[in-house]
């Protein structure tokens, strides 16, 4: 792909698609145009050419149609005038004799993604949903859709609705199923698409001659129907039962989906289901397309979740063999650890210590990880394999081990004593800072039991200077002074010692803060230190709050067949939560222009907002179409407002400077990398009233300065001073944290 | 719903984009390539390089997952807020990219299907060919997907709408056009009317991939059958199909009269944990009477996918042996047998024999085949072209070891086999396939019929 040489491209195909010669060569001309379209695939900016693409539109061949569409689709939003002529070609393409010509012109024509384009696709639209042809019904439905989309949040057509309400009973399975999904995108202000009873069971009829993925569409849209009486429901779970067996594990899916939430208020149909389904589950999960078995086994992990037992028959079929990629590895590990019980527990143990020595240290460090889970119920099997893991002398099993004895200790008191037995020795294989720190919380809480705790302690304080986790340190003074409180005699100088380097030349703020502290709480008095650090040393409660045991198959069942099962819920919930901030812009009423208005600042931000310095009148808002070109364009037409020099230590910190911008709504259009000198970022923010601001950073570190140079599109000094004042604020910070 | 589809190559050059819907890619993405550890695609001197059209999401994907330095940790990706669906095919990557809380499961037999359909028209997935089929794939996507739904995607009914020749729209006949006109319009989706062929045939294959992993002591861990009956039909007019196998169920039931029958068939049945028909199958008579019938699609089409766990006929046996002698030695020895039916023939028969990282030499003796040595697998690899039942083989092998300081303890990854046999592994057999065509003039028995099993090895490990 050439990087620079777009133009040159651009003009060499411009001067092809205006030969005549090629014009006239049909097979020429083609060639020329895919050549356009793979430029475009590849990246390039083909835009130049749309004029000539428009009328290569004017044919009688229709592969050709079929390019020049799919590349005005693209590029329509750039050039919505030129788009236009384009318009009278596809019109008259509506109305052509072959239905597959009128689908296509239909189709393309829906999906130019330019401003005004609705008047002319309305008609087309309402002939395509009375067409005879349900290849062309299909896609008028689904142009419903895009043209609703392309409205933006403009009043519902009443009269299209009941139109594509009445098409629900068309013939063509999949104009069912694109009515439906188009429907719910133009209702979904209202709650999405109404399933009534005469709805419900008319696709229920009709789910057999469906194909898998409509199956599956309408499973989904099912949900949502409430059976009137028990009878009823019963009727449809009948109705359903041979989906449960598709041969869509997608299908299968959300027929389990469907009947779990349906029968939520009859626990045992929902056991009855899963143990149905068991048998396709597992066939998934054992399937060779590994992708499906992947999300299989997500799933299988949630249904572990409610019902321990109900794969612990079939544990062997969770076995990793050694060809498969990681990540289906990794799923496998958690299942097993989930589905151990008093029969299979031998087995399961057995075959997860083989896999503790691993080549990929990662999956045998899940291993050792998923034996701690284990070991939480079954603990003197656990902890003995996890000991002779620790003869094997390898970094990553022994700090694995380590770390999963930390927790297990936490968790289980009862094999403290085992556990002060196995550490002696392992303090030479353990290198990474999370191994280390396990180590040191183990040897300073129970250093009592453990007899040469002080000395290998010792070696940690001997070699503080060169330790590079300040994690470590921390964990290290807690440690000794801990020790110090039952091993007075032995610990006594190397606490001083190390109280005396982490205060004297300590760099890392927060080592030092705490040596600090730990140095004036002695000073207090030995009881008092006490008090403060002799917390109890384990607590199995915690574990209840940790993993719930047995969560209700109904807590579950509206996330199961969706990305919660695949992502876990914890991230979901994040995913999703800036979703609904990014949902919240959408929604937002859409004046003539682009712009999007509104406060814009998510709710806990808000507060560091309010309290910057004379903000007053000024409130900016992220805008969406300030594109780094036009960035560009406006920067270099504006004058210099306001220049200022700021003081900077040391190198550039983008990524914190980027954060922190936005969370003001100050945008970074462009940035060099860390460490580059001299180190420069442009930014770029818009206020309510619609005025942009734009800013220079320069910096050079051998002056220790932060160049400002601000460019304003209204020359209103008020909200000048008020943004150059914010821009001030959000540098220091950034600059204060560093330092 | 799905927002777009990539298909890269091995670099992460697109070969394929098509976006279907607008909230995929814009400045969602744009943070992604911030933060990622990659250098910026663009420099100082040109900080404002227009970012073309939602190319952002599209080189999220190839930092944060084709380029990734750790193995693929979840065929799902999820870079700022998008969803990125991964399928690979020797060294293509098909994405598809959504935004929304889509179902994992559908999306991904989305995109096998999608390789199906491609597979179909010209063969393997490769970079070769998807770059000399571009404009199909194109075509393909346009019908397969609209506005991120997807559509039509058996491969028969999408014939009618790709015009990869380019046929021109006046020259289309009148019977093409209402042709498509009545597929898309018929009670059934997967066939058209008015098929005529002069000679009626089918094709039944049994096609069942065999998976094992056995303990060094020849203890069964796990061994599953998941087989597939895929059949090829060139029947005309709209036939009814019936077909019967060896299905315990059905055996039992039908041998409840006849006593004796029972025992000696008996054996011969087989049981099914589960299966899962082709759309065309009637699943209600199958509930009810547990037969199979149908009107099938024409052409290629999978019939049934089935899996079996009891009574598998194993067809190889490993027994390894490996003795350490000394630190620097190290002695393999592995012996094959065949166990099935003599006068069958087991075929493309190739033991991998994992070897030490620190291998420094190896001297190999068989009695049958070639084995070599090869490095830069760090395994032993012994071929034999052809092996007769309830025959055995043996291969022995001495491993010189380089000595080193290393503690790590060599892992012994097990020995793994690939292989091909004609008859099925789970035992299943095809009893009938009847076929009725009510309407024209020809019978059951002027069909003909073909058929035939193949059992080839999936993962069949034996550990050592």
């Amino acid at each position: 792909m050439p990087y620079l040489g777009s133009e040159d491209v651009v003009k060499e195909l411009k001067k092809a698609l205006c030969n005549p010669h090629i014009q006239a060569d049909r097979l020429r001309y083609r060639n020329v145009i895919q050549r356009v379209i793979r430029h475009m695939t590849q990246g390039l900016d083909m835009s130049g050419v749309f004029m000539e693409m428009v009328k290569a539109s004017a044919t009688v061949d229709i592969v050709q149609k079929k390019l020049v569409y799919l590349y005005m689709c693209t590029y329509a939003p750039l050039k919505p005038d030129l788009a236009l002529l384009a318009i009278n070609t596809l019109c008259k393409d509506c109305s052509d004799p072959n239905p597959m010509v009128r689908g296509l012109a239909l189709r393309s024509m829906c999906s130019l993604r330019m401003p005004g384009v609705q008047e002319y696709i309305q008609q087309p639209i309402l002939n395509g949903l009375r067409d005879k042809a349900s290849y062309v019904r299909r896609v008028a439905v689904l142009g419903c859709a895009k043209m609703h989309n392309l409205h933006g949040d403009s009043e519902v057509d009443g009269a299209l609705v009941n139109e594509l309400y009445s098409l629900l009973r068309d013939q063509d399975p999949i104009v069912v199923v694109n009515c439906l999904r188009s429907l719910e995108e133009i209702l979904k202000q209202e709650g999405g698409v109404v399933i009534n009873k005469p709805i419900a069971h008319h696709l229920l009829n009709r789910m057999s001659k469906l194909d898998q993925w409509g199956q599956a569409e309408v499973l989904n849209f099912l949900l949502r129907y409430q059976p009137r009486s028990e009878e009823e429901l019963f009727d449809i779970l009948n109705l359903l039962d041979s989906f449960l067996k598709s041969n869509s594990p997608g299908v299968v899916m959300g027929a389990t989906k469907l009947f779990l939430i349906l029968a939520k208020k009859f626990p045992h149909v929902q056991t009855d289901v899963l143990v149905r389904v068991k048998g396709p589950l597992l066939a998934a999960c054992s399937s060779e397309s590994r992708e499906l078995c992947f999300a299989a086994l997500c799933h299988v992990r949630q249904i572990l979740h409610s019902l321990p037992g109900h794969f612990s028959s079939h544990y062997k079929k969770f076995f990793c063999s050694y060809s498969e990629p990681h990540y289906i590895k990794l799923q496998k590990v958690e299942v097993l650890c989930d589905l151990v019980n008093d029969e299979n527990v031998q087995q399961v143990l057995e075959e997860l210590r083989g896999y503790c020595t691993d080549v990929s240290a990662d999956f045998a460090q899940a291993a050792i990880f998923a034996i701690g889970g284990v070991a939480r119920t079954y603990t003197d099997q656990c902890v003995q394999i996890l000991t002779e893991l620790l003869g094997l002398h390898q970094e990553h099993i022994t700090t694995a081990v380590v770390q999963t004895f930390r927790d297990l200790v936490w968790l289980c008191p009862q094999c403290t004593e085992a556990v002060c037995q196995a550490l002696p020795g392992c303090e030479e294989n353990i290198q990474d800072s999370e191994g280390k720190q396990a180590l040191i919380w183990l040897l300073g809480v129970h250093g009592e039991r453990i007899p040469n705790a002080p000395y290998v302690l010792e070696d940690f304080v001997e070699n503080v200077k060169s330790e590079t986790f300040p994690a470590v340190k921390m964990e290290l003074l807690t440690a000794l002074l801990r020790l110090f409180l039952s091993r007075p005699a032995e610990c006594q100088d190397m606490l001083g010692r190390l109280l005396y380097y982490c205060i004297e030349e300590e760099k890392d703020m927060a080592v030092r803060d705490r040596g600090l502290f730990y140095y004036r709480l002695l000073l207090v008095g030995i009881d008092e230190v006490k008090r403060i650090l002799c917390s109890p040393k384990s607590d199995p409660s915690l574990g209840l709050l940790e993993d719930p045991a047995e969560r209700p198959v109904n807590s579950w069942a509206s996330d199961f067949n969706t990305l919660v099962p695949v992502y876990g819920k914890a991230r979901w919930a994040t995913i999703s939560k800036c979703q609904g901030a990014e949902h919240h812009v959408l929604e937002l009423p859409n004046t003539a222009s682009f712009a999007t208005s509104g406060p814009l600042i998510p709710e806990a931000n808000k507060e560091t907002v309010q309290e910057l310095p004379e903000s007053g009148a000024l409130t900016l808002v992220p805008s969406r179409h300030l594109t780094a070109e036009y960035f560009e364009k406006t920067w270099l037409s504006l004058e210099v407002a306001h220049q200022q020099v700021l003081p900077w230590q040391g190198a550039a910190q983008p990524g914190a400077l980027q954060m922190a911008l936005q969370v003001v709504n100050i945008q970074t259009m462009a940035m060099s990398r860390a460490g580059a000198q001299p180190w420069k970022a442009y930014l770029g923010a818009q206020d309510n009233t619609g005025c942009l601001f734009l800013a220079e950073l320069l910096l050079e570190p051998e002056n220790s300065e932060m160049h400002i140079s601000v460019k304003h599109s209204e020359a209103q000094t008020e909200t000048l001073t008020s943004f150059i004042s914010v821009l001030e604020t959000v540098i220091g910070a950034i600059g204060d944290i560093k330092s | 719903m799905i927002g777009g589809l990539f298909i890269y190559n091995h670099k992460g050059e697109v070969l394929i984009s098509r976006v279907y819907r607008d909230d995929i890619g814009s400045q969602a993405a744009d943070s992604a390539v911030f933060s990622s550890s990659e250098p910026f695609p663009w420099t100082l001197s040109r900080p404002c390089v227009p970012f073309p059209l939602r190319r952002n999401a599209v080189d999220a994907f190839r930092v944060n997952v084709i380029h990734a330095r750790q193995q693929v940790r979840s065929p799902v990706t999820n870079i700022a807020r998008t969803s990125f669906f991964h399928v690979k095919r020797s060294n293509i990557w098909l994405a598809a990219v959504t935004k929304q809380n889509v179902n994992a499961a559908m999306v991904f037999e989305f995109l096998y299907k999608m390789c199906d359909v491609m597979a179909a028209y010209f063969g393997k997935i490769s970079e070769e060919n998807i770059k000399n089929n571009f404009v199909l794939i194109y075509e393909l996507l346009d019908e397969i997907l609209d506005f991120g739904y997807p559509q039509n995607s058996e491969t028969g009914a999408l014939k009618t709408f790709i015009t990869q020749q380019g046929i021109k729209s006046q020259h289309q006949t009148k019977e093409e056009q209402s042709q498509i006109t009545s597929q898309v319009t018929g009670q059934i989706g997967w066939r058209r009317e008015g098929i005529k062929y002069r000679r009626n045939e089918l094709f039944l294959d049994v096609l069942e991939s065999v998976n094992l992993l056995m303990s060094p002591q020849g203890q069964v861990l796990s061994a599953h059958v998941s087989g597939r009956v895929v059949m090829k039909s060139y029947l005309s007019g709209m036939p009814e199909c019936k077909f019967g196998m060896n299905d315990k169920i059905v055996i039992e039931k039908q041998g409840k009269g006849t006593a004796d029958e029972t025992s000696k068939s008996g054996k011969q049945s087989i049981a099914i944990d589960d299966c899962t028909f082709h759309q065309c199958v009637r699943l209600s008579k199958f509930d009810s009477e547990r037969s199979i019938s149908f009107i099938p699609p024409d052409g290629e089409f999978e019939l049934m996918r089935y899996r079996t766990t009891k009574d598998i006929i194993l067809p190889f046996r490993v027994i390894p042996l490996v003795r350490e002698v000394g630190r620097t030695k190290l002695e393999v020895k592995v012996v094959i047998k065949s166990n099935f039916k003599p006068s069958l023939l087991a075929q493309k028969i190739e033991v991998r024999i994992p070897t030490p990282l620190n291998t420094s030499g190896v001297q190999v003796i068989c009695m049958k085949g070639k084995a070599k040595y090869k490095a830069s697998e760090n395994a032993i690899v012994w071929k034999i072209k052809r092996m007769a039942g309830m025959k055995e083989s043996q291969i022995s092998a001495e491993i010189e070891l380089l000595p080193t300081n290393d503690k790590k303890k060599w892992a012994r990854p097990p020995i793994s086999m690939n292989f091909e046999v004609p008859f099925a592994p789970s035992g299943l057999k095809v009893r009938y396939l009847k076929v009725f065509e009510p309407k024209l003039n020809y019978s059951d028995h002027d069909v003909i019929k073909w058929v035939r099993y193949i059992g080839r090895s999936g993962i069949y490990e034996t550990r050592c």
